[in-house]
């Protein structure tokens, strides 16, 4: 007996939508968000953010407003501050509330866990001051903050420009915005442009972007190489070097990095979904079907932890899961699937045109990637670029490999933080792709959770034994 | 390092941090209020013994890990709470090898 016909991790748009849009049709849901509330990072604290921010951040933020209220009305259970620390691939999901640990069981498992910003080392990068761009984003979001001081912006992407955006309509004064995207784009990215300029909504807001940051006046260094992060207890300057070979320093109080956004997979890879690799991009994500079906036939994967393609498709990439679900339970027909996919089919192409062409233009170069000896690769083990480099030299190109002799990536973060960087590590060593390092294998509990919650955990009554190395030694 | 909006007006609670009584605005998370408080240091990292600051704020990278309420908890994920106790371990003698 299950508890739920479907569990969806994540309460973002793609997790909501799917959720919603089961619940609806009657299953019975449950949504597990490890936030306090729902919208994930794109629409965070959409429900009481007050009218001044929602206005501030514009309609691309107000439209997770629909989105939250179609949720509640569904009637879609929701569990608050709920961190899922094991998922089995026949849909038992154990997670922490609250200092209480409870497993559920559901026929399937839809998992929205989103993306999360591309860890790049640079020198400095852990000195306090240095922070994602994403993470002032949502202090706003959340908290209403703003940055103060000497701000300089790092990085490249859409959304590094999105955030320089809203920083200047807020009127904080940017020191710099240094963009590592080189000054002519890559050819590659050229035939992909006449599809994009089919959105002429999207290409109106890129360049009403670029023209706001010119009316600010604020410098914009395209072509920005090495970037530093400088300061003894806390950050003070930034260096870098101009596309022309100027030295650039800049006094900072925050430095805002930002370098794209990949997949948040760890629940993927420990429940022991197929997995492959992106080249363009360089990030790894779950194999999936149209409908979002991982290798497991139970666990569907669906928004930008699946792949990332925005808030937009997160949410129809949700319904489409829901979709097969609904049919999988016996809820709907394989036409009526059919039928409600057409329009979600339709939807999802028409805001994908303009992506292969943003994506090439901003993809990641391996030249990017310019490691220094003493820059930290691993934040929670202290472990260098030089750390690393001298393991390859004595032969270890495996990411598992090089977890066990340096301890990179056993810390509380897992390997979410150093995992793909010290796969870049690798392949500039041994002059390959970053994918043949491997994954960093993920074992459960995938969040740390304090050992006496686990004895003391309720379990489902006939939880399958032999399957679960954590949950049987008890 | 920031400062809050004119317009937000979060009701005030009183919090235990390092053992001293502080206010802080509620309806937030905790990393979120330290750092509009002006208290940007975390913690000092158990390896490199340097001080650190909340970086993603999404519940990724951990370097907002602090002893709240007796257990190690990321104060980007953990809303603050009235009476709650959170210690930051900043002196370094606290920290043993």
């Amino acid at each position: 007996m299950s508890d739920y016909d479907v569990i969806v991790v994540g309460a973002g748009p793609a997790g909501l939508s799917a959720a919603s849009c089961l619940a609806e049709m009657g299953l019975d849901v449950l949504c597990l968000d490890e936030q306090p509330k729902v919208g994930g990072q794109i629409y965070r604290n959409i429900q009481d953010a007050p009218e001044d921010r929602r206005k501030m951040l514009g309609e691309d933020y107000g439209n997770g407003a629909k989105i939250a209220k179609r949720f509640v009305n569904s009637k879609a259970a929701y569990k608050d501050n709920a961190l899922v620390w094991q998922v089995e691939p026949i849909g038992h999901v154990c997670y922490s509330h609250l200092g209480q640990s409870k497993q559920v069981k559901a026929n399937y498992v839809i998992a929205a866990t989103g993306a999360m910003e591309r860890p790049m080392p640079i020198p400095g990068w852990t000195l306090p001051g240095v922070m994602g761009a994403g993470a002032a984003n949502n202090l706003y979001k959340e908290a209403g903050l703003t940055p103060e001081g000497l701000v300089v912006l790092a990085g490249s992407g859409p959304l590094l420009l999105l955030e320089a955006v809203l920083l200047i309509k807020k009127g904080v004064k940017i020191s710099a915005i240094l963009e590592i995207t080189p000054v002519l784009p890559s050819p590659k990215a050229f035939p992909q442009a006449p599809k994009a300029l089919m959105r002429t909504d999207f290409l109106w807001k890129g360049l009403s972007m670029i023209r706001e940051i010119k009316k600010a006046g604020v410098p914009y260094y395209k072509g920005v190489s090495k970037v530093k992060a400088l300061g003894l207890e806390k950050l003070e300057n930034v260096s870098a070097e101009s596309a022309t070979g100027k030295k650039l320093s800049i006094d900072a109080d925050l430095l805002l990095l930002h370098f794209g956004v990949i997949p948040n997979t760890h629940i993927f890879r420990q429940i022991g979904c197929a997995m492959a690799w992106n080249d363009e991009q360089r990030y790894w994500f779950p194999e999936i079907d149209l409908w979002g079906r991982t290798s497991c036939e139970h666990i569907f994967a669906v928004g930008d932890g699946a792949k990332v393609s925005g808030a937009i498709a997160a949410r129809y990439n949700g319904e489409m899961a829901a979709l097969e679900v609904a049919r999988c339970s016996g809820i709907i027909s394989e036409y009526e699937r059919d039928l409600f996919a057409e329009p979600l089919l339709k939807a999802i192409s028409h805001d994908h045109w303009p992506r292969p062409f943003v994506d090439k233009l901003y993809a990641p170069r391996p030249d990017q990637f310019i490691f220094t000896d003493d820059t930290v690769i691993c934040r929670c083990e202290n472990i260098t670029v030089k750390d690393i480099q001298k393991m390859v030299q004595e032969g270890v190109s495996d990411l598992n490999e090089m977890k066990c002799i340096t301890r990179a990536g056993m810390g509380p973060c897992q390997g979410r933080m150093c995992g793909p960087a010290m796969a870049e590590v690798i392949a500039w060593q041994t002059k390959t792709s970053p994918d043949e390092a491997g994954l960093m294998n993920i074992r459960p509990p995938i969040k740390p959770i304090p050992l006496g919650e686990v004895a003391k955990m309720e379990l489902a009554s006939d939880g399958a034994p032999g399957k679960n190395w954590l949950l049987d030694k008890k | 390092m920031f400062k809050f909006d004119e317009l937000t007006k979060n009701d005030k609670i009183e919090i235990i941090l390092d053992g001293h009584a502080v206010l802080l605005p509620s309806g937030m998370s905790i990393a979120a209020a330290l750092l509009g408080e002006g208290k940007i240091i975390s913690r000092i990292s158990p390896t490199s013994k340097k001080p650190c600051s909340p970086h993603c704020l999404m519940g990724v990278c951990f370097e907002c890990m602090m002893e709240i309420d007796g257990v190690q908890r990321q104060a980007c994920m953990t809303e603050v709470k009235p009476g709650m106790k959170i210690n930051r371990h900043l002196e370094k003698e606290n920290h043993h090898e």
